[in-house]
């Protein structure tokens, strides 16, 4: 190989090694909403704390309202009034959990020079992957006024309205003072800084 | 693009393979700048990093037949195989366990044998 193809080699490779890794670089995630900066950072010890605390309140002030419904209550009564049967969905995820181990074994063992097996086990691999994702949100829709994911979601939107964080004069501040105004604000923003605090903490809670 | 394959692609990176080795041999070099309390995206990629550098270093022992790089560089091809290989070392896991169990059951010493006369009357 000449000089040349190995210099070009290289430069690609650094290329290729570019990646954004600004995801990972600090406990944070950035992020704009009409050209102005925002983050989103984890929350310390002592905000986690006062939100479980926060919740725990919620969680009173949900049992004494009209209709609150506990998750294995929701279920029995979503399959008596024939609307869905969450048990049901279990099963079927479980099988095509079955089924998709299946295919990870068979496409395992295939050398890469069989292409076209490989294809054909990879498209089922992803059709499996979106059903399984489908029937997760699906439940999860259905199961959204349930008491453990209204705390879900309570914990979720109080970390946030405690952790968003904006930069006006060069120096991060808060952006909401209160959960009113957290409430009250614009949805746009809102829905992207809980977005991006729901990955911030993934598999942390 | 989702954001776990985005984690995935840096955590397979050569440059930060190397980073994560260094880390790893010399010790005061810092992968973040935040020293505790990891996001849980962060906690995401040091498990990648390690699940890569695994793999890097079966694909350098030549451990698996049907490893390469093209399995490496493709996401579903690659869980495929970490599935398969967690299986193997389950199945193996298991033949020695009842490999063990069956040397307990042995004679120390095999090759003595006792024998008595038996009155049946």
């Amino acid at each position: 190989m000449e000089n040349n193809e190995i210099l070009n080699e290289s430069i690609s490779d650094l290329f290729k090694n570019n990646y954004d890794d600004s995801l990972i670089k600090d406990n944070k995630i950035c992020f704009t909403i009409n050209e102005q900066l925002y983050r989103v950072r984890m929350p310390n010890q002592g905000e986690q704390s006062l939100t479980e605390y926060k919740k725990n309140l919620a969680q009173l002030e949900y049992l004494k309202q009209e209709g609150c419904i506990t998750r294995s209550q929701l279920i029995r009564q979503l399959k008596l009034n024939n609307v869905i049967d969450i048990e049901h969905l279990e099963d079927l995820k479980e099988n095509l959990s079955k089924e998709l181990k299946r295919f990870w074994f068979l496409l395992a063992t295939k050398d890469s020079g069989d292409k076209t097996k490989i294809l054909e086990y990879s498209e089922n691999i992803k059709k499996i992957q979106e059903s399984l994702q489908k029937l997760s949100m699906d439940m999860a829709f259905h199961l959204s006024p349930s008491l453990e994911s209204r705390l879900e979601k309570f914990y979720v939107e109080y970390i946030t309205f405690i952790c968003t964080e904006h930069h006006p004069n060069s120096e991060w501040k808060k952006v909401w003072e209160a959960l009113e105004d957290f409430n009250k604000a614009d949805t746009s923003l809102t829905n992207k800084a809980i977005a991006n605090m729901t990955w911030l903490l993934l598999n942390r809670r | 693009m989702d954001i776990e394959k985005q984690i995935r692609q840096i955590a397979k990176s050569i440059f930060w393979q190397n980073i994560y080795k260094s880390a790893k041999e010399i010790g005061s070099i810092q992968l973040f700048e935040n020293t505790s309390n990891f996001s849980g995206l962060q906690n995401l990629f040091l498990f990648w990093l390690s699940v890569y550098e695994s793999l890097y270093s079966d694909l350098i022992q030549k451990e698996y037949k049907y490893l390469d790089d093209k399995v490496i560089d493709d996401d579903i091809r690659c869980d495929a195989f970490l599935y398969w290989r967690s299986q193997m070392r389950e199945n193996e896991l298991h033949k020695y366990k009842v490999e063990q169990q069956a040397s307990k059951l042995k004679f120390k010493e095999s090759g003595s044998v006792s024998t008595f006369n038996v009155d049946l009357q």
